[in-house]
C-alpha cells in the first residue's frame, strides 16, 4: 500500500526548508506521493525515514533525460498504464536516424531540414528532438565523421547506434563537452566496454534484446557498473511483439515497482503503423527512418494528443481566427479556447464554406458551459476580447454569434458592446453551417 | 377485489366459453376439422392464442386446444354467501374470456361473418377487404368495418407507440351518451394522438353508429378503427397488444408472462367501457386487466383501487351525469383526462404556444425601459411565483385562469402587481421537489423572445416588450408557457399543470400569505433535513467524463462539490431521470457515525470509482476524504503547522499559506485520486453541521480567502455562534493577513485562534 | 533473471456480435462478420483470448458527395456516383464490411425518400455480399424516417443501423428488434452517456449481442484523446464486468480524419504539413490505429490505401508474439 502524503509529512524533516524546490514539506510529501519526485531532492531527510519510505523514494520508471547544447529530451518518470488514470508526462523523443554510409552531403542536407522543421499545432510549435547515427560502416572514422558532420548540422541531442565499442567509443570523442547522448546499445557480448563508456562519457545506454529476461539481466548487470541512465528496446520489427514487450515492460515497473525494467523504452518502428503504435504504446524514444513532414507532422501532433493532461484540456491560442478568408460583411463567431470546442467551432465552419471571424476567447480551456457555468466566460470576458482586437474596424454590420448555450448573456453583451449586433447561435457546432446560411 | 366484479366476470366467462364450445362443435361438423383459419394480412396466426399459449393455430380442429385451455381457466361462480373470489380466478377468467373470444372471431372468419358487414360504410383507410356483397368483386374498403389491424399497419403504429410519439392507445367499448358526447371524445383522444379502438355496442347501438351518423371519418388514417359492433370485437385491440410485444419485445409466442409484462410496462393503453356493463364487458374487462389495462367506465360500476396488476387503479368509475362540468362537452374532456391519468398516458406538448419566437436563444435578453410595454415586480409594484403540489383530482391540467384584470389598462412603460400559481399533481410529484420545480419558472419564462425574467418566490420581477404586448402576447400566455414547460420537461414527475394568475389586490395579499408560509416551511425543512433523516445520498457522476474514477456522494448536509447540486436537487434528477448521473445510494449499515462510514457508501465507492476508491468518510479530511473532479467552489487543505485547515476559493488568486495557489493545489485536489489532508468541496458545505465534523469542524478553519469571509459573512456569522465562539471568524487569517505559514502562525497566536490547542490533527 | 509476468485474469467479456446473414440464416449476404468476444485488452493475447479480429468498413454513399475532399472524390471518381458499383469496388479492394451513410437529399437536392433510400440499399446489397451497415443523414427525424423503411425493406439481412443517438433511439431500435437488425448506439465521448443509452436500449428489450456502439472520437490533432480515452476506459469496464459497457465498438476514423484541413485543404497550407496526399492518407491511418490500440472492433474508412495498412496491423496484432518469456 503506497503511502499518503500525510504519512510521509510525518517522516520529512517538518522544516520547511524549501531546499527541495516545493514551498512546504507537506507539497513535497503530496508530490512524493504522486510518485513525481525522488526522496533524494531532500537534503535532511534521516536515514531512518529513506528505509520507511524506501517504496516512495523514486519513481517506477526512471527519468532519463539526454543534453546537448541548449537541449534537453526527457523520457520516464511515468505512473500509469493508461492516460486516464492521471496522466503520461514525458513526451516520447522523435529522433530521426542517419546512416554513416549517406554522402556527408546527404547526411548533412537531412540533418539541416530536419532540424529546421517546425510545425505550428494549436499555437504551438513542434520540432524533431534529436538524430540517431548509425555505424553501418563499420568504419570509427567515417562514424565519428557523421557525428561532426551532424554536429555541424544541428545540437540537438544525439543516439549513436553502433554494437562495436570501438565505433561508439569514436562517436563519443566526436560529441561536443558536456552532452549526454544515448548509446545504441548494449547486448549480451559486449555490455561491459559499453557499460565503461557510457560511464566514462556520461552518456545514457540502451539495452537490446528482445526478450524481457535477458534485458532485466543486463539492466541490474550495468547498473551493477554504476550506470544509473539505461533504455530498453525491445528489438522486435513486429507490431504485436512490440506491444507486448512494451506493456509487460511498463507494467512490471508500475505494478511490481520492478526495477530492472523501470526504464524508458526506445523503439526503432519500421513504418508509420508502428511509430504510430509506440508513440501510444509506452516508447520514450522513437527513432524513425525518413524525415518526411507528411509524416513527422502527424506524428508530432498524436504525441501531443496522447501526451495531454486528461484533467488538464489542452488549450489554442485566444484570439481571432480567420477562416474562409473572411471579409468586412462577415459575421464574428464567439467561442472558448477549450482546443475541442474550438475545433468543432472551426471544423464546423470551415465545412460550411463560408467566411466568418472567430473569436476564441480565454475561457481557462474550459468548454463553453463549464466556462460559463465556473464564470470564465461571461459577457464582460467576451466584450474584452472583441474590443482587445481590430476587429471593431474590420467588419461592418458589426455581428457577433454567441453560443447558443450561453443566450443567456445577450442582453449584458448588448450593453458591454454598443454597436454591435448580438446574436445567438446554435448550442450545438453542427448546426452552425444552417445557421450561417440561414439566420444571418 | 370487487366480489361483485369478479362475480360477474366469471358468470360471463364461463357463458362465452360455453358459447364458444358450441359455435366450434357446429363448425367442425359443417366444415370439417382441417378448414382453414386465419385472421387476414397477419403473420401472426390468432395473435393472442400464439402470444398466451404459444400455438399456431391454423385450422378448425386446432381450435379444441384453445377452448379445452379456456376451459381449465375457469372457476365456479362464486357463492352468494362466501366471499372466496379473488384476483386469481377473475384474471383467469379475464383470459379465458379473450381466448374464447379469439376462438370465436376466427370461426365468424370462416363463416365469411367478419370482418362485419356494414353496408355503405367506408373506411378511411384500413384492411381492404370483400365487403358485404360477399365474394364478389375486388376487396376494398366498402361496406365493412376494419376487423384486426393488419401486419403492416401493425410495424408502422407499433414504432410509433414504442419510441413515443403515438402516446398509447385506447378501446372504446359501448356506445356514449350521445353522439355529440362520442365525437366529442374522439376529438380528445385524437387531439392527444392517442390510437382509438372503437368496438362494442348498448343495446344494439355502437359508438360506431353515432360517429358514422356525425360523419366523423374511421380509419387508419383518422387513427380510429371501427374493429367490430359486439363487444368480442374488441379482442383484436389485445391481439394488436399481443402483436405489438411480439415484433418490439424480441418474444416469442408462448411467453405469456413476458408479452403481458410487456404490455403493463410499455404500452399505455386503457379500456373506455361507455354505457351499461354487462356480465361478457366485465369478462373483457377482466382479460384486458390481465394486460395491465385499467378500465374506466362512465356509468356506476364497483370500482377496484388498489394498485397491482396495473400501473394504477384497476377499474374506476365515473359516472357520466356526475363528472364536473358546464356541459356534456366539458364532461366528456374530463372522462378522457381521467383515463389519461389512471393509464400515466404522458402526453407531450410540441410547441410552446405564445404569439412571439420561444427558445433558449431568447434566455438572455434584456428589456430596457424604454422598450418596456409593463413590468411585474420590481421597484414600483410585487411580483411573486409559486409553485404547489396538489392532489391530482384538484387540477385541471391546461387550465390557466387569470384572476383580475390584464395589463391592456396600464400605461406604457408603468407596472402592476402580479402573481403566478402554479399548481402541479403527478403521481411521482413529491413536496421537496416543488423548489427544484420552482427555479424552473425563472428559465421557462425567459425562454420567450422580449420578456425577461428576473428573481425567484417574492421577489420575482418580470418585463414585458412593447414588441411581445404588439405581437400580443398577455399574461394568459405566462400560464400557457408554463404549462407546455412542465409537461414537456418535467413530464416524469408532473402528470397535470395548472396556472393562475392574480392581479386583484386582495387575492395576490391572500396567495402572497399562503407562498410565504410554503417559503418558510421549505426553508425549515432544508435547515431540517439532515443526513440522519434520510434513508438514501445520491451518487453525482456526471464529472466522470473528465475524472473517469471521481465520484461525488451527496447528502443532505453535504452538497456536491460543485455547489450546483444539493440533495434535493439530486432526488428530483433522479425521479426525472432514473438512468441519469445522480443514482440513491441506499445507506445501509450505519459503520462510524464520527467519520461517516456506512456499508452502502464505501460499498458505492467501489462501484463508482471502478475500484480506485475503496471506502470513503463523509465528515473527514484526514481519512479516505472524498474524492474531486475539478469543479469544486473551494479546497480546503491541511496545514500541519497550526493544527487546522485553510479553505481557498476559485475566485482567490492569490498565494496562500502552503506555498501554492488556488491552481497549483488543484491539481493535487482534483482528478479523482483520495488524497488525505486536501479536498475540494462546495462552499455552502463549510457552513454545515457536518464540515470536516470528525476533524473537529469548522473550528479547524484557520485560514479563508477573503472573498469567501466577505459573500458568505451572514452564514459563517451563525456557524461561529453554533459552534459557541461568535468572534471565530476574526480569528480566522486571510490572503491579506497572512501568505505563509510563518505569517499565519503569528496571527494565529495573536488572535487565539482555537486550533492551537485543539487535539492533534494527526 | 526469471520474470513473473504480471497477468490480468478479468471477470468480464466483450459481448459478440454477429453482422450480415448468410442465405442459410435468411439473409443473401456471402460472408458475415463477428466482432467482439474478447477477455483481455487489445492484443493482450498473453493473458486472454481474442476470438475475432477486428475489422475494416468502408464507407460509400448513396450519391456523390458534396463535402468529401477532392482527394477522395478522385479515388473513388469511377464509381462515385452509383453506389451499387462504389460497393463492389469496396469489396474488390479488401474491406470486410461496407457502411453505406444516407445523404439528408438526393442528387436533385429534394429530400431523400424512404423508396430511393431504400431502392439505393437494396442495389448495394445487390452487387456486394458483404455485411452491410446503413447510417441515416445524421438528423434524427429523417433518420427515423429512411431507417424504418430500410430496416423493414431489408428483413433478415442483419444489418447495422445507426445512428442510434438517446435522441432516437426507440424508433431504430424499435424497428431493429422488428426486422432482426443490429445496431450501433452513439454516444458522444462520455462513458456514463454510452453506459446510460445501452441501459436505455436494452430496457426496450433489444438484445445486447445487436448492439454495436459508438463513443464517437475526434481525429487525430482534434480531439482523438478524449475518444481514445474513452474506448480505453469502456473496454476496461467491460472487463471488470460491468455488463452495459460489454459491447463492441465501432468507430468512424475515415469521417473524422478526411474532415480536418490536414486531408480536405491542399493549397495554401503550411509547408511543413508535408505532401497533401501522402498527409492525408497517414492522417486516417493513424487515428484509425490509434483507435484500434484502443479496443476499436469496426473501423469505417474511406481510403483504399488506409485500409491496406489498417489491415495489415491487424493482421500483425492478432498473430500472438512468439517471445520467449511470454
Amino acid at each position: 500500500m503506497a503511502l499518503s502524503g500525510i504519512q510521509i509529512y510525518k517522516l520529512l524533516p517538518q522544516t520547511n526548508c524549501k531546499e527541495c524546490g516545493f514551498p512546504t514539506c507537506l507539497a513535497f510529501a503530496m508530490k512524493l506521493a504522486a510518485k513525481q519526485v525522488e526522496l533524494s531532492a531532500c537534503p535532511y531527510v534521516t536515514e531512518e525515514s529513506i528505509a520507511l519510505l524506501a517504496e516512495s523514494s523514486a519513481p517506477p520508471i526512471r527519468l532519463v533525460s539526454l543534453k546537448s547544447d541548449g537541449y534537453e529530451t526527457k523520457a520516464g518518470n511515468e505512473v500509469v498504464l493508461f492516460r486516464h488514470e492521471k496522466t503520461f508526462y514525458n513526451k516520447p523523443g522523435l529522433f530521426v536516424k542517419v546512416v554513416d554510409t549517406e554522402s556527408p552531403e546527404a547526411i548533412k542536407a537531412k540533418i539541416s531540414a530536419a532540424d529546421r522543421y517546425v510545425v505550428n499545432y494549436v499555437g504551438i510549435e513542434l520540432t524533431v528532438d534529436g538524430f540517431a547515427i548509425e555505424a553501418a560502416s563499420g568504419d570509427p572514422e567515417k562514424f565519428s565523421a557523421a557525428v561532426k558532420l551532424a554536429r555541424e548540422a544541428s545540437k540537438r541531442p544525439l543516439i549513436l547506434v553502433s554494437r562495436d565499442p570501438s565505433i561508439i567509443s569514436a562517436g563519443l570523442k566526436a560529441l561536443e563537452a558536456g552532452e549526454s547522448a544515448l548509446i545504441h546499445g548494449a547486448d549480451k557480448s559486449n555490455w561491459e566496454v559499453m557499460a565503461a563508456l557510457a560511464q566514462e562519457h556520461k552518456a545514457a545506454l540502451a539495452v537490446i534484446s528482445t526478450d524481457l529476461e535477458t534485458s532485466a539481466d543486463l539492466t541490474e548487470k550495468i547498473r551493477g557498473k554504476g550506470v544509473e541512465d539505461l533504455a530498453i528496446d525491445p528489438d522486435t520489427t513486429g507490431l504485436g511483439a512490440m506491444l507486448t514487450f512494451n506493456t509487460i515492460a511498463r507494467r512490471m515497473a508500475l505494478k511490481k515497482n520492478f526495477k530492472p525494467l523501470g526504464f524508458p523504452i526506445i523503439v526503432f518502428p519500421k513504418d508509420l503503423v508502428a511509430a504510430t503504435q509506440a508513440i501510444s504504446k509506452y516508447a520514450g524514444f522513437v527513432v524513425i527512418d525518413d524525415f518526411k513532414p507528411d509524416e513527422v507532422y502527424p506524428l508530432l501532433v498524436l504525441r501531443q494528443n496522447i501526451y495531454t493532461d486528461p484533467q488538464k484540456p489542452i488549450q489554442v491560442q485566444p484570439g481571432v481566427y480567420e477562416i474562409n478568408n473572411p471579409n468586412s460583411e462577415a459575421p464574428v463567431l464567439v467561442t472558448t479556447n477549450f482546443s475541442i470546442t474550438y475545433f468543432s467551432v472551426a471544423n464546423e465552419v470551415e465545412g460550411s464554406g463560408l467566411p466568418a471571424w472567430l473569436m476564441v476567447c480565454d475561457a481557462e480551456g474550459m468548454s463553453v458551459l463549464t466556462a460559463w457555468a465556473a464564470g470564465k466566460f461571461d459577457a464582460e470576458r467576451i466584450a474584452k476580447s472583441v474590443k482587445g482586437s481590430d476587429l471593431a474596424s474590420k467588419v461592418s454590420p458589426k455581428r457577433v454569434v454567441l453560443p447558443g448555450h450561453v443566450a443567456v448573456l445577450s442582453g449584458e453583451l448588448e450593453e458591454e458592446l454598443p454597436g454591435w449586433d448580438v446574436r445567438v447561435g446554435p448550442r450545438e457546432a453542427v448546426d452552425i453551417p444552417k445557421f450561417l446560411k440561414e439566420a444571418l | 377485489m370487487s366480489k361483485y366484479i369478479a362475480t360477474r366476470a366469471i358468470r360471463g366467462s364461463n357463458a362465452l366459453v360455453t358459447e364458444a364450445e358450441f359455435m366450434l362443435q357446429k363448425a367442425l361438423n359443417e366444415k370439417g376439422p382441417d378448414a382453414k383459419v386465419e385472421f387476414p394480412n397477419t403473420a401472426y396466426y390468432l395473435p393472442l392464442t400464439l402470444g398466451m399459449m404459444g400455438l399456431e393455430v391454423e385450422t378448425l380442429g386446432q381450435l379444441n386446444d384453445v377452448l379445452e385451455h379456456a376451459r381449465k381457466l375457469l372457476h365456479p361462480v362464486p357463492s352468494s354467501r362466501r366471499w372466496t373470489p379473488y384476483l386469481g380466478e377473475t384474471l383467469d377468467a379475464g383470459m379465458a374470456t379473450l381466448l374464447a373470444a379469439e376462438a370465436i372471431e376466427a370461426i365468424r372468419y370462416v363463416y365469411g361473418l367478419q370482418p362485419e358487414p356494414f353496408p355503405g360504410f367506408q373506411l378511411a383507410g384500413g384492411t381492404a377487404f370483400f365487403g358485404a356483397n360477399g365474394s364478389t368483386g375486388e376487396k376494398g374498403l366498402e361496406n365493412h368495418l376494419n376487423g384486426p389491424i393488419d401486419d403492416i399497419q401493425l410495424r408502422s403504429w407499433g414504432i410509433q407507440l414504442v419510441d413515443g410519439r403515438m402516446p398509447g392507445f385506447a378501446a372504446i367499448v359501448g356506445a356514449a351518451k350521445s353522439n355529440e358526447v362520442a365525437v366529442k371524445i374522439v376529438r380528445e383522444l385524437q387531439k392527444r394522438n392517442i390510437l382509438t379502438f372503437l368496438c362494442g355496442n348498448v343495446n344494439g347501438r355502437s359508438i360506431i353508429d353515432q360517429l358514422v351518423e356525425e360523419g366523423v371519418e374511421l380509419g387508419y388514417d383518422t387513427y380510429t378503427v371501427p374493429f367490430g359492433r359486439d363487444t368480442l370485437s374488441a379482442i383484436y385491440a389485445l391481439g394488436f397488444a399481443v402483436r405489438s410485444a411480439l415484433t418490439f419485445g424480441g418474444m416469442k409466442g408462448g411467453q405469456a408472462r413476458d408479452i403481458l409484462l410487456y404490455n403493463r410496462e410499455r404500452v399505455f393503453a386503457f379500456v373506455l367501457a361507455l354505457g351499461e356493463v354487462d356480465d361478457l364487458k366485465y369478462a373483457a374487462a377482466a382479460g384486458a386487466i390481465n394486460f395491465g389495462f385499467p378500465v374506466i367506465a362512465d356509468t356506476v360500476i364497483p370500482e377496484i383501487l388498489p394498485t397491482g396488476i396495473t400501473k394504477y387503479e384497476h377499474v374506476v368509475s365515473m359516472p357520466f351525469n356526475e363528472i364536473e362540468g358546464n356541459d356534456d362537452f366539458e364532461r366528456a374532456e374530463r372522462l378522457v383526462q381521467k383515463c389519461i391519468e389512471v393509464r400515466g398516458v404522458k402526453v407531450k406538448i410540441a410547441d410552446v404556444p405564445v404569439p412571439v419566437p420561444y427558445g433558449s436563444a431568447f434566455e438572455g435578453e434584456v428589456v430596457r425601459k424604454a422598450d418596456m410595454r409593463i413590468e411585474f415586480g420590481g421597484k414600483h409594484s410585487r411580483c411573486f411565483e409559486y409553485l404547489q403540489m396538489v392532489p391530482l383530482d384538484e387540477v385541471v391540467d391546461g387550465k390557466v385562469e387569470i384572476v383580475g384584470p390584464g395589463f391592456e389598462q396600464v400605461a406604457s412603460q408603468g407596472s402592476m402587481d402580479l402573481g403566478i400559481v402554479v399548481q402541479v399533481a403527478g403521481r411521482q410529484m413529491q413536496t421537496d421537489f416543488e423548489p427544484v420545480l420552482e427555479r424552473q419558472i425563472h428559465y421557462f419564462i425567459n425562454g420567450a423572445s422580449g420578456i425577461q425574467h428576473i428573481g425567484q418566490r417574492d421577489i420575482a420581477w418580470i418585463r414585458v416588450s412593447n414588441a411581445a404586448a404588439e405581437k400580443g402576447f398577455n399574461l394568459e400566455h405566462f400560464g400557457k408557457i408554463l404549462h407546455a414547460r412542465f409537461k414537456t420537461d418535467f413530464g416524469a414527475i408532473v402528470d397535470k399543470v395548472q396556472v393562475t394568475i392574480f392581479t386583484v389586490p386582495e387575492k395576490i395579499q391572500e396567495w402572497l400569505a399562503v407562498a410565504r408560509e410554503a417559503f418558510d416551511f421549505r426553508n425549515k425543512r432544508l435547515a431540517d433535513l439532515t443526513d440522519n433523516k434520510v434513508e438514501e445520498f445520491y451518487s453525482c457522476t456526471l464529472c466522470q467524463s473528465f475524472a473517469p474514477d471521481h465520484v461525488c456522494v451527496v447528502s443532505p448536509e453535504r452538497l456536491g462539490l460543485c455547489g450546483a447540486y444539493n440533495w434535493l436537487d439530486c432526488k428530483a434528477s433522479f425521479s426525472i431521470n432514473p438512468t441519469g448521473p445522480n443514482q440513491p445510494i441506499k445507506l445501509g449499515k450505519l459503520i462510524d457515525p464520527i467519520k461517516g462510514y456506512w456499508t452502502g457508501t464505501n460499498d458505492y465507492a467501489k462501484v463508482g470509482s471502478h475500484g480506485q476508491v475503496q471506502e470513503v468518510a463523509m465528515y473527514s479530511i484526514m481519512e479516505n476524504p472524498m474524492t474531486a473532479c475539478g469543479c469544486f467552489e473551494c479546497i480546503v487543505m491541511l496545514i500541519p503547522e497550526v493544527n487546522g485547515v485553510m479553505v481557498v476559493s476559485r475566485e482567490d488568486t492569490s498565494m496562500t499559506p502552503a506555498g501554492m495557489t488556488f491552481s497549483t493545489l488543484a491539481g493535487i485536489a482534483g482528478g479523482g485520486l483520495q488524497t488525505p489532508g486536501v479536498m475540494g468541496v462546495g462552499k455552502f458545505y463549510l457552513v454545515s453541521p457536518k464540515f470536516i465534523s470528525a476533524d473537529g469542524g469548522f473550528k479547524r478553519v484557520v485560514w479563508m480567502s477573503s472573498n469567501l469571509k466577505e459573500t458568505m459573512a451572514e452564514e459563517f456569522k451563525a456557524v461561529a455562534i453554533r459552534e459557541g465562539d461568535p468572534d471565530l471568524i476574526e480569528k480566522i487569517a486571510d490572503e491579506r493577513s497572512a501568505a505563509t505559514v510563518e505569517d499565519l502562525m503569528v496571527f494565529l497566536e495573536e488572535h487565539n485562534h482555537p486550533a492551537l490547542v485543539m487535539e492533534a490533527m494527526f | 533473471m526469471p520474470i513473473e509476468i504480471p497477468k490480468d485474469k478479468w471477470p468480464g467479456s466483450v459481448r459478440q456480435v454477429v453482422l450480415g446473414a448468410t442465405a442459410a440464416e435468411g439473409g443473401t449476404r456471402t460472408s458475415k462478420v463477428v466482432v467482439g468476444g474478447e477477455t483481455c485488452m487489445p492484443f493482450m493475447h498473453f493473458e486472454g483470448a481474442i476470438p475475432n479480429r477486428p475489422v475494416v468498413a468502408l464507407e460509400i454513399r448513396d450519391r456523390r458527395p458534396d463535402d468529401w475532399s477532392p482527394l477522395l472524390v478522385k479515388t473513388w471518381e469511377n464509381v462515385i456516383d452509383d453506389p451499387a458499383a462504389w460497393a463492389k469496388a469496396a469489396e474488390e479492394v479488401g474491406a470486410d464490411a461496407i457502411q453505406l451513410t444516407l445523404s439528408l437529399t438526393d442528387s436533385a437536392g429534394q429530400p431523400m425518400s424512404p423508396e430511393t433510400a431504400v431502392a439505393t440499399v437494396k442495389a448495394v446489397l445487390q452487387a456486394s455480399g458483404l455485411p452491410l451497415i446503413v447510417f441515416g443523414p445524421g438528423q434524427s427525424e429523417v433518420d427515423n424516417l429512411l431507417l424504418v423503411a430500410v430496416a423493414e425493406a431489408t428483413k433478415g439481412e442483419r444489418l447495422a443501423l445507426g445512428i442510434c443517438e438517446d435522441k432516437n433511439y426507440r424508433t431504430i431500435v424499435a424497428t431493429a428488434m422488428a426486422n432482426d437488425h443490429v445496431i450501433t448506439a452513439r454516444s458522444p465521448m462520455d462513458v456514463n452517456l454510452a453506459k446510460q443509452l445501452n441501459i436505455l436500449i436494452s430496457d426496450m428489450g433489444l438484445p445486447l449481442d445487436r448492439v454495436i456502439m459508438d463513443p464517437t472520437t475526434g481525429a487525430l490533432g482534434y480531439g482523438i484523446e478524449y475518444g481514445y480515452s474513452v474506448m480505453e476506459r469502456l473496454r476496461l469496464a467491460a472487463l471488470q464486468g460491468d455488463a452495459m459497457t460489454q459491447l463492441p465498438m465501432l468507430v468512424t476514423p475515415g469521417y473524422e480524419a478526411w474532415k480536418t484541413k490536414e486531408s480536405k485543404v491542399g493549397e495554401g497550407v503550411p509547408e511543413s504539413w508535408g505532401d497533401w496526399l501522402q498527409r492525408a492518407i497517414n492522417w486516417e491511418t493513424m487515428t484509425a490505429i490509434a483507435l484500434l490500440e484502443a479496443g476499436a472492433n469496426i473501423l469505417v474508412l474511406r481510403h483504399p490505401e488506409s485500409l491496406k495498412q489498417v489491415e495489415a496491423a491487424i493482421q500483425d496484432l492478432m498473430t500472438a508474439p512468439d517471445m520467449v518469456s511470454v
